[in-house]
This record gives structure tokens, sequence and C-alpha cells, in this order.
């Protein structure tokens, strides 16, 4: 098959789906592997290539393992006027410091979360649940057969993440020493 | 010299966080921190949140005395047997600060990503459409999280009509696992929601729920969902009848 009919299929599939297109879902929906002519990723290229070409108000972004649409950042004024009743709701510190911990550790217990923050984290994790951004995984073989919880899908699309391997590094406590000294001069 | 504690109460994560702000505050060494001062700082700022009854001041109070059981070994004079090594007794509380502030910065990097990702908005899942089950389109995955929240939402108008009676239910769960798998052996699919009714009690409705959830566990049922909140269909698992 033509690039151009390749991307036309990839574009309506899109547009279509509301989580990531995958490779692997990409190809279940081509049903005949002889059409597939190029991989999924040089697809993406091209009509990505076309949309920055016109001017597209979306564009196409990578993300936990697959592709998806997004709005353009200068189009937010105006989208954001779609939600306006639930908004897009920031998440506070602490549940932000609970994500960094699971994030860096999963499967991570609370008894974990809360030993590193030192403080109860019951309802921050029950607000990360809720919102999704936090899954559990079975539960710990220790006493007490603890929940051990994890980071979702919805994670990664939330931070526009492709897998958690893209997070930044953990700081290491050397890099921790010679900037505490930096701020001591 | 003493500083007045100028600081607000919903600043801090807790004490951890506390801890930190005073040691960047007055440009305290982490790896060697000033005991005394620092415990006098943070005792201050207990006495303030008690008053103002801050629901975490536990947290606090429990650091507090963490604080002066550090300052009171190293008052004690320190007797090293042979060559023994001292533990220095802040150790803990150093690795802790030391734990705890990497991943204040990870979170501040999460916040920074979040705050680029806001003005980009993704398609969201269609809305459900009522139909009959079959056209129903079929969550892959439910999560037990989901499947609770579910029950929690399905029970929560059911009204209990033995609740002024005084009686003793007998009901086990091994006989309402019993009850379902008769069901399911004459029935493909059983909507959760149409055993609700059935009930006599809330209490035997979550009886009833546990022994599900024992089920799907061991793999004898499968329980499926079109989103979340809308009705649990239970099926045969792969190892129905083998119990």
């Amino acid at each position: 098959m033509e690039l151009t009919d390749l991307k036309k299929i990839v574009e309506a599939l899109l547009m279509a789906s509301p989580i990531p297109l995958t490779e692997t879902r990409f190809k279940m929906c081509m049903k005949d592997e002889a059409e597939l002519t190029l991989g999924l990723e040089e697809i993406i290229e091209s009509l990505q290539a076309d949309y920055d070409d016109s001017g597209r108000a979306f564009t196409i972004k990578k993300v936990a393992g697959g592709y998806q649409l997004v709005t353009r950042a200068d189009f937010e004024i105006y989208v954001k006027g779609l939600f306006t009743k639930t908004g897009k709701l920031r998440l506070s510190q602490a549940a932000l410091e609970t994500l960094a911990i699971v994030s860096y550790r999963q499967p991570v217990t609370r008894n974990e979360i809360e030993a590193i923050r030192g403080v109860n984290s019951d309802s921050s994790i029950r607000t990360l649940l809720d919102r999704k951004l936090l899954e559990i995984r079975g539960r710990d073989d220790g006493p007490g057969r603890a929940l051990l919880y994890r980071t979702s899908t919805e994670f990664l699309q939330y931070f526009g993440l492709d897998s958690v391997k893209d997070l930044p590094k953990l700081k290491e406590v050397e890099d921790l020493l010679s900037e505490d000294q930096q701020e001591l001069v | 010299m003493n500083r007045p504690l100028r600081v607000d109460l919903d600043m801090f994560e807790g004490p951890l966080d506390l801890l930190l702000f005073l040691i960047k505050r007055d440009e305290l060494n982490i790896y060697d921190i000033p005991i005394s001062k620092i415990t006098r700082d943070f005792l201050a700022f207990v006495e303030l949140a008690k008053e103002l009854q801050l629901h975490s001041a536990g947290d606090f109070v429990l650091m507090a005395a963490t604080l002066m059981k550090i300052k009171a070994r190293m008052l004690l004079p320190i007797e090293a047997e042979h060559d023994e090594e001292i533990e220095d007794p802040r150790t803990e509380l150093m690795n802790m600060l030391l734990e705890y502030k990497r991943y204040k910065e990870a979170a501040h990097a999460l916040e920074g990503m979040e705050r680029q990702e806001r003005p980009h908005y993704y398609r969201l899942p269609p809305p459900w459409v009522p139909g009959e089950e079959e056209t129903t389109a079929i969550l892959e995955d439910v999560k037990l999280y989901d499947i609770m929240l579910t029950f929690q939402y399905l029970i929560k108008n059911y009204e209990d009509p033995a609740s002024h009676m005084v009686d003793i239910e007998e009901v086990s769960m091994s006989e309402q696992a019993g009850y379902l798998m008769t069901l399911l052996q004459t029935q493909d699919k059983i909507q959760f929601s149409s055993l609700i009714h059935q009930f006599e009690s809330r209490l035997v409705l979550v009886v009833t729920f546990l022994a599900l959830l024992d089920m799907l566990r061991s793999r004898q049922v499968r329980i499926k969902q079109s989103q979340l909140f809308d009705d649990l269909l239970i099926s045969r698992g792969k190892e129905f009848g083998t119990h």
C-alpha cells in the first residue's frame, strides 16, 4: 500500500482512538499484513510533517508506548472553555510527592511511602487512585500482605511520558552534597 | 539570636519538610546538623501547630520526640570500647532527610512536567451508550479498585428491608459461592445488579460480593464492565468448576 493511503488510515485511527495507538493495535486494525509496507513510526513521522506544513491545531504525541492526537498549546485558552466545570485540576504537593515515590520505587506499599514522607499518605493515595494515576498491583508477600501500588497508563499520559524509563534520574546523594556545598558558599 | 517563626503552617507537608525548611533557611549543614538549635526551632513550631490543632500534629510531635532523643544521646559521654566505631546519633535522621529531599525534588520535576502538559488536550473516552449487553463495549482490564467502587455505588441505593428486625442471619461465603456457581451452570452471563434485589439484606449482599471476589481470585469467574460504575457482568472463568 502507498504511503498516502497508509497515512489516511493512521489518521482515521488516531482520530477515533481515545487511548494511545500502539504498533500492535495498528497491526490488528490493518488485518492484511501484506499491505503493511511501512512501520507505524515512519507513517506517523510523515503525517506529523504534513500537519506541521499545513499548520494544524493539533499534533501527534508519543505517549505511553503509542501515539495520540493532542491540541496545540496555543489553543489552550479556547479549548479549556469546554471544561469549565471540572477544568484541569492540578495535583497537590502531597500528591506529587506520593507519585514521585511510587514512580521511582514501584511497586510500593503505603508503609514505604509513609516512611519516606514521614506523614500519613492515605488521602493522597486515594486521590491518585480516583484520578487513575495510580493503580493497585497485587499484594506484598510480607506480613500483613499490604497492597502494592504502581503508576498507570494515565500517569504516563498526564505527564507526557512514553514510559517510566523517561523520568528524569533521581538525584544521587553525591549530587546533593555538591549542591548543598554550593548553596553554603 | 532568636528569629521569630514566621511560617505558614500549610506550607509544610510534614515534619521532614519542616526540618528541610529550617536547614535551608538558616543555611545549616545537613551532614552536621546543630541538633540543639534545630530542636528548639522545631519545638516552637510544634507548639504553634498544637494550638491550631493541625491534623497532622501527631507526626510533628513524634519527630520532636526523636529530636530530643538524639539531643540527649549526644550529651551523654561516649564510651568507646576498643576500636568499635561510634555511630553519630544523627545519622539515621540525616539519611531520612536526604532520602526525602530526593523525592521532594523528583516531585518538583513532576510538577514542571505537569505544567508543560497542561495546555495539551487529549480526546476523551466516548460516553457510555446504554444498550443490549451483547453490544456493550467491554473494558479489557477491570481493576479490583474499579470493582470495589462499583460495588459501593451499586449498593448505595439498596434499602435494607430487614433493618428493623433483630435476627441472626446464617450466611456463609461458601454458601453464596455455591449459589453463584449454580446460576452460572445455566446462565452464560449474570448481571450483578440483578442479584442485588434478590437478597434479603445488605449483609447477604456483602457476603455474596466477597464470595464473588474470592471466585475471581481463583479464576472461577470473570468480571467485565463497560465503564466505571457500570454494571458488573459475571461469566465463567478458566478454572470454573475445578474446585
